[in-house]
């Protein structure tokens, strides 16, 4: 078993948390969608993102290597990290979302990018990762057509239609940073883990965010962080996150 | 919002059964939302969704138009008493011997 270290670490980290965010806050809506389908749609896509972050944080820390697989303690102790400076997050996936329009709007900005950046990893030279890419690819179709779904039906309505407008200005800013780069994502290309820098793919992903929605919103300029920055949202949600854990420190699952 | 009725089937096994029912907008969303609520573990390999306001539905007053017909029932208690009796007159001891 070889954990990874470096900058292909750092690609890999980034993802996994980019991942488990995604699902913990899919998985909030549990009990409080806008109708039960929904409320159990949405949770179970939640449950996919966790299972793909599960997935990346065994590469982080095994290797992808199948014969030895990682501990669940350590990778527990991974994902629930209580120090915000091991985190990799984009803060897109950070932020709290109170109404279901940011809500399905940022499921569906949040998977469109990640359809984009599976592709990428779907010839790794890491073959766990590779492998987790084409599994991933089994869920995710369902994922889009999911929140396209939705949004055939809600964008034309009149109210429905503004509100999600209204989210998209809100979040598209904010959304342009999931392809903000770790600093050793360079290491990952050139060890042919990745094939490409993720921000290559941005083109891409705006031509659809402008198809979809029928906008010429402006873009925002990124201000690359390096994905070492946290929002204020963050705090609160690794707290949700930790709820059980922090109350018994000491105690052993 | 529609009301769908969801029929699920295990390939190799069974005929369509009811599942239940669901809340959709439409019938693409109506796919999409039958495999979240009826399908997460696997209960079925093949599924139905039919618009409720597709179905032909009898009302109760002409569907048990017969329930105070007696006479045109038949509970079998009859025939299994009379069955009992002649087993009892015909072999007593076989019967207490058991089988």
């Amino acid at each position: 078993m070889t954990a990874l270290t470096g900058g292909v670490r750092e690609f890999v980290l980034a993802f996994a948390d980019d991942e488990h965010l995604m699902g913990q806050q899919h998985t909030e809506w549990i009990g409080i969608a806008p109708f039960l389908e929904e409320d159990l749609a949405f949770s179970s896509i939640g449950q996919d993102e966790l299972g793909h972050a599960a997935a990346l944080y065994a590469i982080v820390l095994g290797g992808g290597d199948s014969d030895e697989p990682v501990d669940d303690r350590q990778l527990d102790a991974l994902a629930f990290d209580p120090d915000p400076l091991r985190w990799r997050s984009a803060n897109l996936t950070e932020i709290r979302t109170d109404d279901w329009a940011h809500a399905l709007v940022r499921h569906w900005l949040y998977d469109t990018a990640e359809q984009l950046r599976w592709e990428l990893v779907a010839d790794s030279s890491l073959p766990a990762l590779a492998g987790a890419a084409a599994r991933a690819e089994r869920e995710e179709w369902f994922h889009r057509r999911h929140a396209d779904g939705l949004l055939d039906v809600l964008l034309p309505a009149p109210d429905a239609g503004e509100r999600l407008r209204a989210a998209l200005a809100d979040l598209l800013p904010v959304a342009v940073g999931l392809f903000d780069p770790v600093a050793g994502e360079v290491e990952a290309v050139a060890a042919g883990v990745t094939a490409a820098p993720f921000d290559t793919r941005m083109p891409e992903w705006i031509d659809r965010v402008r198809s979809r929605f029928d906008t010429d919103l402006p873009l925002s300029t990124r201000s690359p962080a390096g994905r070492t920055t946290r929002s204020d949202a963050f705090g609160p949600l690794l707290s949700r996150m930790r709820e059980v854990l922090d109350l018994d420190p000491a105690a052993t699952w | 919002m529609k009301r769908y009725e969801v029929f699920l089937k295990k390939d190799g096994r069974d005929e369509y059964r009811h599942a239940g029912s669901l809340n959709a907008p439409d019938d693409d969303l109506a796919l999409v939302l039958a495999r979240e609520t009826y399908l997460r573990r696997a209960e079925g390999d093949r599924l139905w969704l039919v618009d409720r306001a597709h179905l032909v539905v009898g009302d109760t007053e002409f569907v048990a138009p017969n329930a105070d017909k007696p006479h045109r029932h038949n509970d079998g208690e009859r025939i299994a008493e009379r069955r009992r009796r002649l087993r009892e007159e015909r072999a007593p001891r076989e019967e207490e011997a058991g089988s």
